[in-house]
């Protein structure tokens, strides 16, 4: 099942909208709006705190420690058009700070790997449904963790900030457009190969 | 074939959905933190102005003609509150609120003490300062009133808690 449903996937101008306008509505007054916001970007706070490498568990905190921060600091959302930005910057911030507490912590790829998908000969694997999946899935993991990572989140992101990015991967900021683009490819290649 | 940038991106989204999907409560959870957090505010305790006998608003079988409305008027530093009780046509108790001066509110009707968050109900006083629970649970309970205008007009307005009373 997919998690979101704006009809243009997460990183829609529909989701982002969406998400635009429940912000706006919360800040005139509209008080349940706040509930919209959290029912749209919720699913794409957890894809992009997972891509950080964060377990399951400490995830969920993250999540909900970031709609607490937004209600502290919702004054310091300066342009209604900023929210999903200044969501998962603040989303990647507390997960960063989550993670030098140490311990709960693992490479995302191989979380998702041991959980989700044993050996690809295991009958388990259907967790995968369709070729078409499983090819992707198996093309992905061939490129480099952070190229997954990077993927993921720029996959799930509407319009990311690619300085907050760059701290989250530990890169340079001028190389995140550069390297989505050099992973794309990559992954193309991998899908052509695997054809 | 070629596949566009932004058709892989939605099919690496969808994959992820797939095989990491988001816990079924996830949003729940928020909301419910949401609603705690709300609840956690140092709140000033509301003194009844009005003194009523709360025990009139449950005697229904002696005294049904009277009994049936109860009032009641509590004020704090920024604001009064006035509630009413009164019983519907099917026999479900209603309680209407109103804010003076008018401001926007979030407001929780539940038992005192540290029940759980989400065995409150609630509901939001509109621009007039009026707010209803349609089917107020019953027993002994209190209001809690969030202002809700502090976003950049009246940071000032203090979260204000009811004493006890009955419905």
């Amino acid at each position: 099942m997919a998690t979101h449903d704006a009809p243009g996937g997460p990183t829609s101008s529909a989701l982002y909208d969406a998400a635009t306008d429940a912000f706006r509505r919360w800040r005139t007054g509209d008080d349940p709006a706040l509930d919209d916001l959290v029912r749209i970007m919720s699913p794409v706070l957890w894809h992009v705190v997972r891509a950080t490498g964060l377990d399951r568990e400490a995830t969920e905190d993250v999540v909900q420690n970031t709609w607490l921060t937004l209600v502290r600091s919702a004054d310091s959302v300066r342009d209604a058009q900023a929210i999903t930005r200044w969501l998962c910057t603040a989303a990647r911030r507390e997960a960063w700070r989550v993670s030098k507490l140490g311990t709960r912590t693992r490479p995302v790829e191989d979380d998702v790997l041991d959980a989700r998908l044993p050996a690809q000969t295991s009958p388990e694997s259907e967790v995968v449904a369709g070729d078409e999946s499983a090819l992707l899935w198996q093309a992905l993991s061939r490129l480099p963790g952070r190229c997954q990572k990077l993927l993921r989140i720029v996959a799930w992101e509407p319009r990311p900030d690619y300085s907050s990015v760059a701290d989250s991967l530990e890169m340079p900021i001028g190389s995140i457009g550069p390297t989505r683009r050099r992973c794309l490819d990559k992954l193309r290649v991998e899908l052509g190969g695997a054809t | 074939m070629t596949v566009s940038d932004e058709e892989l991106l939605r099919a690496i989204a969808d994959l992820y959905a797939d095989i990491d999907p988001t816990p079924a409560d996830l949003v729940d959870g928020a909301l419910a933190r949401l609603a705690v957090q709300d609840l956690e505010t140092e709140f000033e305790l509301f003194t009844l102005v009005q003194p009523v006998d709360i025990q009139v608003g449950t005697r229904l079988d002696a005294e049904p003609e009277t009994s049936a409305t109860v009032a009641l008027e509590f004020a704090g530093s920024a604001y009064r509150v006035l509630v009413r009780v009164s019983d519907t046509d099917d026999g479900v108790r209603r309680l209407d609120g109103w804010v003076v001066p008018a401001l926007p509110m979030r407001v929780f009707l539940g038992p005192p003490g540290d029940a759980p968050a989400d065995t409150r109900q609630s509901a939001y006083a509109d621009r007039e300062g009026r707010f209803e629970f349609p089917a107020a649970m019953r027993g002994e309970v209190r209001l809690w009133l969030l202002p809700q205008g502090a976003r950049g007009e009246d940071a000032s307005a203090p979260p204000f808690v009811t004493p006890p009373f009955l419905v």
